[in-house]
This record gives structure tokens, sequence and C-alpha cells, in this order.
């Protein structure tokens, strides 16, 4: 398992050729770095001295030569370590990770993503870029050091033992040290947990905080790690240093022993000059290895540190195997289930589950029933094999539930949750989910087709839903061609079967007409902008389109209307900035909101005259968004409305003048980027005050669609649709029908359902109700957890819980006549 | 907050086109008992977050046994409410302008007592349960006087009808 390697047990397995040609080329830079020395002394005693020209010109040659190619050697040592070092890191983080997503749910009920992510992130990459030269630079500085050293006493061995006198004494103090170090460490690592929790929780418990203003409380939370971390670090930081100033201060009693011995040996005509100097270059050279063999070991230390208190957290064993030992297919289970005397304790001593015991033949169905508390979730998520069991059994036809893998599993079981988990993603991409991770096991015949998929969301009543995301879509520009050109096919038809029935319902885009369901600026435009210097926001600083505004008088009344609704707007929301729900009907985002309070305020100073440029630009922007169906706080006098439709030919005529291509104009035969789907079969935007029509219109629609085959690829344009963090963009409904389509999708033997129906209304309640009476019947094999009760009515067999026992157990009417605990549940709900 | 006072005269009415959505909302839900109490600062993002709907004469507002999750104040037009049995219906009373109902469905996800159907064309001011929920977040204050005014309301129906059927009760 990966949490038991070693630290060095990395380095020692992985990237064996690279690091054996890093001590080759280590061998080399040590041979290069002592040769200058015995240069150095040459030019000295051999050159100066003999006046040789020549051989100065040589040894200053080979000088230059070693230094360079010294330099070059560092230079490719440090790049093929940095490549180990995060090579090894990467390994290590991918392991770790496996190795922790296949750890027990109950481990994750006491971590916080916080510290999982802090773990993986920050508190690995140090041990990773120390792995990188955790052979290197021993090697590398050791070698160089006795390489000095030996040369030193090779020039003269009373000098070399008395400037080493000191190393011993170092050694001994700062191991001492860098103990007491480590232990901060360690409390370090601790704390820093601690604050991720208390962040991560606070994070999650957002609504709670705001709720209840309890900003002081968490504040105080953080603080009291913040405070611990500040003095933790503060005396990791005071033995650091320590270790640093000792080891400076011995480095440095070093000259002082050499200038006065080797002075006094030099006088008195025992030392020859040139070996002095080597001497004294010789120790100051041994200055860099040895601080890179301190900087070493604190390196290694806290390296050590990290890594033990990372892995010894995450040293759990799965409870369940991954993948079978041996080569084999995954089982194909019929769907048996027999359970006998289960006991689920938790806690120690919090027995949840007690003897429980029952039988189900492949495809019967079972209902389980019972208050809240009664074990109902568990004893379908242990049969679900997310929990494992402490006493009894659970077969599945015959075998043990515990010793079947995660993959045999996977591969017959399907697990709804009743709040199911929803992936930033696409909706294909999360009701494929399941599917996908068969496929990757490399033992599935693959993705379902379309085909497929659209069948399984019609069974879980997402059709409608997916339908009405793909109509509200925006299309890609230049990606979806092919269906924009086939939309822009029905319009015609479209508009000739109920064009005219449907004139009250439907704003059509006519260049006669204002546009109440569409911002000015298009209004003016009455066209969608080509470029990026054309779009909305950009506008106001199109030296082309203000120069239009001035000639057709448009300027200063959008200017009054822009200043209108940044009045209104921020007095109308100022006091609610924290929801974004109040800004879905505003011209002023969120966070534009302190800019415009801003503008406002100057403006109930002085009026417009005396804006800048740039709040004038801000202003006109507003004006420009302003959509009347949308926007409230104002409304545009038609003389306006009048004014601006006539300004359209003129704007037409500049710009297919001046800058063709800045606009693309509405144009029946064209397909509209800036809208919907729906706009662009239409030709005009649905008016949203008549909720009857807009049924009516979106069932000629799919009408439409289906006849000219294009339903499925709408539906295609409604699965791609982007659900958002934890589906945040869906309803709870949507987000379970959802993760019922994700497991049928891979047609499972047995199917549990924890709840999996709560959030849906009645209409598609029913609507899975039916589907699991007829299609399901006799293929998989159900476990139902339920609230309401009718639902199990025609099930083959009826649990009824109660603090972890089955009570009652039988068929519907059997239970009902008993008069016992189903009866008064029934009765009660 | 900018003072209260000088937003009287909300938005840009211009002499053609007359008021602003905003302000015509606020003048219908002013005249609305439930929301009477309610300061006009406050009353204005009410105003906001309405919305208006157009039916049919003859189309349902709403129908019996439904959810729905709006009140509803009738603008302009005529409306029946009805109670509807298996095999007939009952007409219970005629709606006029100016009158609010439906409003049970901003308190709780509920199934509809009595259908609504429009008598003639008809314009509605709705507001939705979402909206009414944060606006009681946002300003508790605010939203336990429309809740005690709600509550009110329901007594004093539920004592109408006591009193209509107690005869029936005591025997029945």
């Amino acid at each position: 398992m990966v949490t038991q390697k070693s630290l060095f047990s990395w380095v020692l397995e992985r990237c064996r050729g690279l690091q054996l040609l890093l001590i080759v080329m280590i061998l080399f830079t040590v041979f290069f770095r002592v040769f200058p020395l015995e240069m150095q002394k040459r030019i000295v005693n051999v050159a100066i001295r003999s006046r040789d020209i020549n051989a100065l010109l040589t040894y200053c040659g080979l000088y230059i030569s070693a230094v360079v190619t010294a330099g070059i050697l560092k230079y490719v040592i440090n790049v093929v370590q940095g490549y180990i070092g995060q090579k090894i890191l990467y390994e290590m983080r991918d392991q770790l990770y496996a190795h922790i997503l296949s750890l027990p749910l109950s481990f994750f009920r006491r971590t916080s993503p916080g510290l999982v992510i802090s773990s993986l992130t920050s508190e690995l990459s140090g041990p990773g870029d120390f792995l990188g030269s955790a052979l290197a630079v021993p090697i590398i500085n050791l070698l160089t050091l006795i390489m000095f050293v030996g040369y030193m006493i090779y020039l003269n061995p009373l000098l070399a033992v008395l400037s080493f006198a000191m190393y011993p004494l170092e050694i001994l103090i700062i191991p001492v040290l860098q103990k007491r170090y480590n232990k901060l460490n360690q409390d370090r690592i601790n704390v820093t947990r601690g604050m991720s929790n208390a962040i991560g929780e606070a994070i999650s418990g957002m609504h709670e905080i705001h709720g209840n203003a309890s900003y002081p409380i968490e504040n105080r939370k953080l603080d009291g790690f913040g405070s611990k971390l500040f003095a933790l670090r503060h005396r990791m930081n005071k033995n650091k240093y320590m270790v640093k100033f000792i080891n400076n201060f011995f480095q440095s009693l070093g000259p002082f022993i050499l200038f006065l011995v080797g002075g006094y040996l030099s006088i008195r005509g025992r030392l020859d000059l040139g070996a002095l100097v080597a001497f004294l270059s010789a120790y100051e050279k041994l200055y860099d290895p040895w601080k890179e063999l301190m900087d070493y070991y604190q390196d290694f230390q806290d390296s050590r540190v990290r890594y033990y208190q990372v892995m010894n957290y995450f040293d759990y064993s799965p409870e369940f195997q991954l993948k079978p030992d041996e080569a084999r297919e995954p089982y194909l289970l019929k769907g048996k289930i027999e359970i006998n005397d289960l006991d689920f304790v938790a806690d120690g001593n919090n027995r949840i589950l007690d003897r429980v015991s029952l039988g189900l033949q492949p495809g019967e169905q079972l209902g389980v029933v019972g208050l809240s508390g009664s074990g109902k979730s568990t004893l379908a998520m242990v049969i679900g094999q997310l929990y494992s069991y402490t006493r009894g059994h659970v077969l599945v036809d015959g075998m043990e539930l515990k010793t079947l893998t995660k993959l045999d599993v996977s591969h017959n079981m399907g697990y709804v949750a009743q709040h199911p988990f929803i992936f930033d993603d696409s909706i294909k991409e999360n009701i494929l989910y399941s599917r996908k991770s068969l496929s990757l096991s490399g033992h599935d015949e693959g993705l379902p087709s379309r085909d497929e998929i659209l069948r399984v969301i019609d069974e879980v009543g997402l059709t409608e839903d997916i339908l009405r995301f793909g109509l509200n879509s925006v299309l890609e520009r230049k990606v979806q061609i092919v269906l924009a050109r086939k939309i822009v096919g029905i319009r015609e038809e479209f508009y000739r079967r109920w064009g005219t029935q449907l004139v009250d319902d439907v704003e059509f885009f006519d260049v006669k007409r204002f546009l109440h369901y569409t911002n000015i600026a298009e209004n003016i435009s009455f066209g969608y902008p080509n470029r990026a210097d054309c779009e909305l926001e950009q506008l106001p600083s199109n030296r082309l389109f203000r120069r239009f505004l001035d000639e057709v008088g448009l300027t200063l009344p959008l200017l009054d209307l822009g200043q209108q609704l940044a009045k209104e707007t921020v007095s109308l929301l100022e006091d609610i900035q924290d929801d974004q729900f109040f800004f879905e009907m505003s011209p002023i985002a969120r966070d534009e909101l302190e800019v415009y309070s801003a503008i406002v305020e100057l403006l109930s100073k002085g009026g417009g005259e005396h804006l800048g440029r740039k709040e004038q630009d801000a202003i006109l922007k507003l004006a420009l968004r302003f959509t009347s169906s949308r926007h409230k706080m104002a409304a545009l006098p038609s003389s306006l409305e009048m004014q601006i439709i006539e300004a359209r030919r003129l704007f037409f005529e500049r710009f297919a003048a001046e800058d063709p291509g800045a606009f693309i104009f509405y144009h029946p035969d064209d397909y509209l980027y800036t809208h919907s789907l729906m706009d662009n079969i239409l030709f005009g935007h649905l008016k949203a005050d008549r909720p009857r029509a807009t049924e009516e219109i979106q069932n000629h629609v799919v009408n439409l669609l289906h006849e000219q085959h294009l339903f499925a690829e709408v539906m295609e344009v409604g699965l791609s649709f982007q659900v958002g963090s934890k589906g945040d963009r869906l309803s709870g409904g949507q987000k379970q029908k959802i993760a019922l389509a994700r497991v049928l999708l891979k047609q499972p033997r047995i199917l549990i359902l924890d709840e999996a129906t709560a959030s849906l209304d009645n209409r598609s309640q029913t609507r899975i109700q039916e589907l699991i009476k007829t299609e399901l019947k006799g293929k998989s094999t159900l476990i139902a957890v339920v609230h309401r009760l009718e639902l199990v009515k025609d099930y083959d067999q009826i649990i009824v819980m109660k603090a972890g026992k089955i009570v009652e157990m039988g068929q519907y009417e059997e239970l009902l006549t008993r008069k016992g605990l189903f009866y008064e549940l029934a009765r009660g709900s | 907050m900018s003072s209260p006072v000088d937003h009287d005269q909300t938005c840009s009415a211009s002499e053609q086109s007359g008021r602003c959505e905003l302000e015509t909302n606020l003048d219908v839900l002013r005249k609305i008992p439930v929301f009477s109490g309610i300061p006009l600062q406050r009353l204005k993002l009410y105003a906001y977050l309405c919305k208006r709907a157009r039916y049919g004469a003859g189309e349902f507002i709403f129908r019996q046994g439904d959810p729905d999750d709006r009140g509803y104040v009738l603008l302009s037009g005529r409306a029946q409410i009805v109670r509807e049995y298996e095999d007939h219906s009952v007409f219970l009373n005629e709606l006029h302008t100016g009158e609010f109902f439906g409003g049970l469905a901003l308190l709780s996800d509920i199934k509809r007592l009595f259908s609504v159907k429009a008598a003639t064309d008809i314009d509605c001011l709705t507001l939705d349960r979402e909206s009414f929920r944060k606006m009681l977040i946002q300003f508790p204050e605010v939203g336990i006087k429309v809740l005690d005014l709600m509550i009110r309301r329901v007594v004093h129906m539920e004592e109408k009808l006591m009193r209509k059927h107690i005869h029936e009760c005591i025997y029945g």
C-alpha cells in the first residue's frame, strides 16, 4: 500500500537510469571542482615563479575550461534532479489519490475535504522537491568535501587538522536543535489541518453563517488557529536561523586559525605562499558543500516529517477489494439476495442494524419502510456495498457480499441516494457517469448510443426538462453551423402554420416594430455583433457607434435612460447585495453595484454634466442593456421607441458603408447566434406573460421538430447543458432524475433506491413507479427505501423497520390487516 | 440607504409612455390589505419581483389539486372560483379587479383547494414562492407583518367555512 512506503523507497525505485546518469555526472563535477585548485597552485608556484608565459597560458586555459565544464555539469544535474523530483511527486500524488479514493466512506465522515486537499497539494510538494535531490546532493557534496579535505591534507596535514577541529562539535549540536524543529513542524501540520477543517466547514455552511450573521464566531475560530500557527512558525524560524548562525560561526573560525597558523608557518618559511593561497581557496570552497549538506539535512528532516504525517493519516485499508486478483470477467449476477442475522455497529457500540434477515429471489421487489433513524438507509447502503458489515451474512447469488470486488458490484448493482451527487459538467456527462466507469474498466460494450440515452431520459421523465434546456440554448457560432442551418430551415414552416394565430403571444422580429424582449443595443442595430469591439459591453467606446448615436440624436435620451436606470436600480437593490437572486431582473450585475452606486452619488451631487468619460460610458452601457420586458424600473417613452425604429435604416447604411462585417443583421434566412434556439425557430421571442400560450407553442415546436427529424438533435443540445457546481442550476427533482437515469442506463441486476424519488413531483413519481412496475419487474431485483407507503403497494415484499430490527414483513394488504406498525404508519401519513 | 422621501416618484415617467411597470405594480400592491402595511421602500422590491400574466376567457389560472407556487392579483377582468367534484363543479365566488387570491401557495408547497377560471380575458400580477421567501429572509421584520395578515385571512376564511357548515357538523 502506498501509505506504507518509506520516503527513500521512492528514490530507490523510480527513474533508476536517470539516477545512475546523475551519479556519473556528479563524479565528474567533483573532479572539475578540485582541479582548478591545483591549477591555482601551479600558476603561482610554477608559472609565475619561473616567469614562464607558456605555462601560465596553459594553466589558465585548463583552469577556465574546468570551471566552465563544472558549471555546465551543475546545470544539467539541476535539471535532471528537478525532473526526477517532479516525476516522483507526480506518481506519489496519483498513487496516494487513488488510495484515498478507495478508503471507506466512514473515513470521509471524519476527514474534511480541506485536509485531503492540503495534504495532496502543499504538504506533499516539499517532499517531492526534496526527493529529486535526495541522492545527488549528499553524494556530490560529501565527495566534494572529501576531495577538498584530502587535498588540504595533501597540502599541509597540520593546518588541515586544525581547520577541521571545529566540525565534530557542530555535528553534535545541530541534531539537537533539529529535533526541536521537527517537533514544532509536526505541530504546525496538525494546526494547519485544523485550520483547513475550520475553513472548509465555514464554506460549506456559508448560508448558516450569513443567516445568523455569525461572522465573529467563525473569525474567532480561525483566529485561534492563526495565532497558534503564528507562534509555531516564529519558534520554528528561531530554531532554523539558530542552526544557520551556529554553522556560520564555525565556518568563520576556520580562516582565523588559518591566518594565524598559516601566516606563522609562512613567515618561518615552512609553508610556501602558493600552498597558503590554495589552502585558503580550498577552505573557502569547503563552505559551499558544507552549507549544502546542512540545508539538505534540514530539508530532509522537514520532508520526512511532512511525508510521514501525510502517509500516516491515510494509512487505512480499503474495505473492499477493487479488482479481482486473478484475471477474470466480472461476475454476471442473477440478483438473488439472502441476508442472515446481519448486524451493523457504528462507533463501537451504536447498533444500527440488529439481526436483520430476509431473502429475495432474482427480480423480486422489496420495499423498506419505517420511522426515520430505524436503519432503512443503512440497510440499503450495506446491500449496495457502501458500508461493510460487522456480523452476519449478505449473500448475493450465494456469494458473500464482502468478498466481492468493487468491479463485480459496479457491474451488477445500481444505487441511487436520496441526495445524489451531480458533478460540475454537462447533463450528458452526468448521465453517462456510471457507464463510462464500466467501459473504463474494460469489461463493457462501450458507451450507449444516443437513442439509448434518450430512451432512459424519457423513462425517468427528463425529456421535457432537457428539451427546454435545448430550446433555451444559444448555439455556438462557427461550431454548430449545420444544426443552425436546419433550424433556419423550419422557421418558415413554423410561421406558415402558426404565425398569424400567434401574433399576440410571440414578438416576431419585425424591422418596423420596437422589440420589448430585446435590449436597446440590438433594437438599434437590428442585428448582432460579429466582432468583439461591437459587443454591447464595448459599444460605448466604439467611435463609429458613438458618432452614429450623435447623428440620430439618441445620445442624450439614452444617457437620460441610463441615469434613470442607475438611480432606480441602486436605490432598489443596495440593501440586498448579498443575494444573486434579486439581480436576475436588474440591468446592473451584482458585482457592478458598487461602481454604479458611486456614479449615482456623483449624479445626486451635480447632475449628468459632472460625469467623466468613464462614467458616461458606464451609464450608456446600462441604457443599451435595457430590455423593457425585463427591467421594470424604467419605461421608454413611445417617442423614443419610434426614434429607435427610425434609426435602424441609417444604422444599416452607416455600418454597411464604413464597417461592413461589424454586425450581422436580422434576416429571416440567417441564424441569430445571440438568440436562443427557440427564438430562432420563431424568428421572434415568446412573450413571457401568457403561461398557456407558452405551453401551446412549445407543443407546436416539439411536433415540428419531430416531423423534421430534428428532435434528437435539439435534445443533444439540451444534454450539453452545464449543470453548475454540484448541479446548482438544476432543481432537486431534476437532480434525482439524472441520478436515476445514470443508474438505469447500466441496467443493473440489483437496483437500490434510497428514497430516490422523494424530491419528485407527483406526476414524475407516478411515472417512475410505473416504470418499476412494468419495465423493471422481473429484470432487476429492487430494494427501495420509501417514505410514502402507497409507493410499495405492488411490491413482492415489504419490511417494516424499527430501531434496527425488522418488526413486520409481508405484502401491502397483509400488513394493513395486521394493524401493526405498518398500519399506524399508513394512517399517519 | 438613500433617503426614502425623494423616491416617491419611482421611475422615468416620461410624458408619452406614462409609468414604468414597477410603479404600476406598486400602486396595485399598495391597495391590497396583506401588503399595505409594508414600508414603501420594501414594497417596491415586491413590486420589482412581481410578474405579469394574461389569460384568455375560459382558461384556468390554476386547477384544483394542482401544485402551484404563485399568488395572484387580478388587474383587469373577472374570474370565477370553482370547486370541482367528480361529476360536477360548484361555482363558489367571483373575483374582481384588484383582488388577491391563491396566496396560500406563497406560504407552502400545497395543492390547490379550488380552481380559478377566467370569465373574461384577464390580466394578473403574480408573485412566486421563491421571491416571497427570499424577501422573508432578507427582511424578517416586514415578512412577519405579511405573514400575520395572511394567517388572519386564512383564519377568517376558516371561520366563515365553519359558520356555513355548522348545522351539518352537529349532526354529521
